[in-house]
């Protein structure tokens, strides 16, 4: 097959290394010429550490990268099989573009979309068929990620749905089916979560340490929600947390006073030496 | 109370009772465990060993170290017998006067300094400290289940509990080999007060069809890397134990997302409570799974 990758950056870059070691052309569309050089230089990287790593057959990347190719014109996606756009998340400006593919893609080819928080079904309107159009949430890094959320936009075909399942374990993923609903099922859970450890930071019911060792020893989850919190980035945080509220009016969604507070105060995490927890090379930063 | 510990009891000789019995005799503790009578005590040593026989055939435990649990863990069904206890762990029925009668009864044979504390997991740890003789010995030691293998033990500080008291649990906490955390006596304390939310709205997602129940605990493992999904976990934990306890975290907070989904109910009514009836989200019977 041949599949087009919208935008190359962290997951644009993910996704065209996923579908590429699976064997497929895959066609990498960005604004800028720098910008699709530097992403296929990313993928190629990633694909040569995983043979040096010995995760990949050395011909494996060779087909690969054999495959690879970078534009920054839509129209040259015209033979695509599958058009995966992983470009900024704005509803608009993602619903604009499959319009735009709509006059250069055939008719058969599918749409798939990698948000994590808009509307499937929204960004899908923008397209004459939004049938066609399925959301596919690749989580990140997309490579080392098994899962993969599949959600049905309102309009989307049985048909389009059942080729992107198809599709999606060609590469090796596990297809979880999800309604178009608003942060799907990681994020949906993911997010409430984290704000309820934050209020019970706030309300004093344990401190920053406390609650995640209630979280990685009681619960046994991969690492504290403040640890993630601080990875992920508390501005990051907040727009998710944000946009989720926004559509589900739910107040387990809504960012907690004390997000505020931090982004206002520079503690926007590991990024910035300090967040709920402190970094060492802030100091170094600092001296 | 610098008082070096010696001697464990423990009121209760269910699952919880079994396992903190087990903890501590393996920490070298002299265990004393009470229960109502003979036959419940009998059913009890039953499940000590059966725990200590999967110990043994997964390699974890030694047979030594087997032989030597069960020789510190002694039963009784003499409320008298308590009496030389440093220390004494209440995890009986999860019920208000049952407990606060059995506490009653433990401070009138006990030590003045001995410490008492209880399992609770839905009760307000203030309230039965009311029940006790010299309550600033008393707080929460809230243990999570299977409890040989969780790390984490909440200590659950009453109105009345005592630094020292805390302090000297906290220590036992670590002697036991487990990491201790301080918490306040509010509903759902720490662990369920963030974990509660989160399952009542995977269960109400559930109950709304956004996704299967395989779906959503592969989305929670893969993507999150939980080592269960929530759904798997509600028929580990018993839909009527969660139901119990988020409701009873509701009445006392009027919090909305600790209201019970409609769905529990209906499934406790059903009588599929999880893998304890062979029935829950998921089906135990027809498979392994």
């Amino acid at each position: 097959m041949t599949v087009g990758v919208l935008g190359a950056g962290t997951m644009g870059v993910g996704i065209a290394v996923t579908i590429a070691r699976a064997g497929h052309r895959v066609i990498v569309r960005d604004l800028t010429t720098d910008g699709f050089e530097q992403g296929i230089a990313n993928v190629a990287g990633f694909l040569d550490k995983s043979v040096e790593l010995g995760k990949l057959e050395a011909e494996r990347r060779d087909v690969a990268l054999a495959g690879l190719s970078g534009t920054t014109e839509l129209a040259d996606l015209a033979e695509c099989d599958v058009v995966v756009e992983a470009i900024f998340e704005d509803e608009a400006l993602k619903a604009k573009t499959f319009g735009e593919l709509d006059e250069i893609c055939r008719e058969d080819a599918l749409f798939h979309t990698n948000t994590s928080t808009l509307s499937v079904t929204a960004i899908a309107a923008g397209s004459r068929l939004p049938e066609r159009v399925v959301g596919t949430h690749y989580c990140n890094p997309a490579p080392m990620m098994k899962l993969v959320e599949v959600a049905r936009g309102q309009r989307t075909s049985d048909e389009a749905y059942a080729a992107s399942v198809s599709f999606l374990e060609s590469l090796d993923k596990r297809v979880v089916t999800t309604a178009d609903v608003p942060g799907f099922l990681v994020n949906r859970y993911l997010v409430p979560f984290e704000n309820d450890c934050i209020r019970a930071l706030e309300a004093g019911l344990g401190t920053v340490e406390s609650i995640d060792a209630v979280v990685t020893k009681g619960l046994r989850y991969p690492m504290g929600t403040f640890r993630l919190l601080d990875i992920v980035g508390l501005d990051i945080h907040k727009a998710v947390s944000t946009s989720l509220y926004e559509r589900l009016r739910d107040p387990r969604f809504a960012p907690p006073p004390l997000v505020d507070r931090m982004i206002a105060a520079g503690q926007l995490g590991r990024k910035t030496g300090e967040g709920f927890y402190t970094y060492a090379d802030r100091k170094l930063m600092g001296t | 109370m610098d008082v070096e510990m010696k001697t464990v009891g423990v009121c209760g000789f269910g699952t919880m009772g079994a396992g903190i019995a087990q903890v501590c005799a393996a920490a070298e503790f002299d265990v004393v465990v009470l229960e109502a009578n003979e036959e419940r005590l009998a059913l009890g040593r039953e499940r000590l060993s059966g725990f200590l026989e999967e110990g043994v055939r997964r390699g974890k435990v030694s047979e030594e170290q087997r032989d030597a649990v069960l020789d510190r863990v002694r039963g009784t069904v003499d409320v008298g017998k308590l009496a030389a206890c440093d220390l004494v762990i209440e995890a009986v029925v999860e019920r208000a006067e049952v407990k606060a009668e059995l506490l009653a009864q433990v401070a009138g044979v006990v030590r003045r300094d001995c410490l008492i504390a209880t399992n609770t997991s839905a009760l307000s740890v203030t309230d039965l400290a009311g029940a006790v003789e010299a309550p600033e010995r008393f707080a929460g030691l809230h243990f999570f289940n299977p409890v040989p293998l969780m790390e984490l033990v909440e200590v659950v500080e009453a109105l009345q509990s005592s630094e020292q008291t805390l302090a000297a649990l906290e220590q036992l906490g670590r002697r036991i080999g487990k990491h201790p955390v301080r918490v306040k006596d509010r509903p759902g304390f720490l662990l369920n007060r963030v974990l509660m939310p989160y399952l009542n709205q995977v269960v109400q997602d559930y109950d709304d069809e956004i996704a299967s129940a395989e779906d959503i605990d592969a989305a929670l493992r893969l993507g999150l890397g939980y080592p269960m999904g929530a759904l798997e976990m509600l028929d580990m934990i018993g839909l009527d134990v969660h139901r119990h306890a988020t409701e009873a975290a509701y009445e006392q907070t009027r919090t909305p997302s600790l209201s019970p989904p409609p769905l529990l109910g209906r499934m406790v009514a059903a009588g599929r409570l999880g893998r304890k009836s062979g029935r829950g989200f998921y089906d135990y019977e027809e498979d392994s799974k």
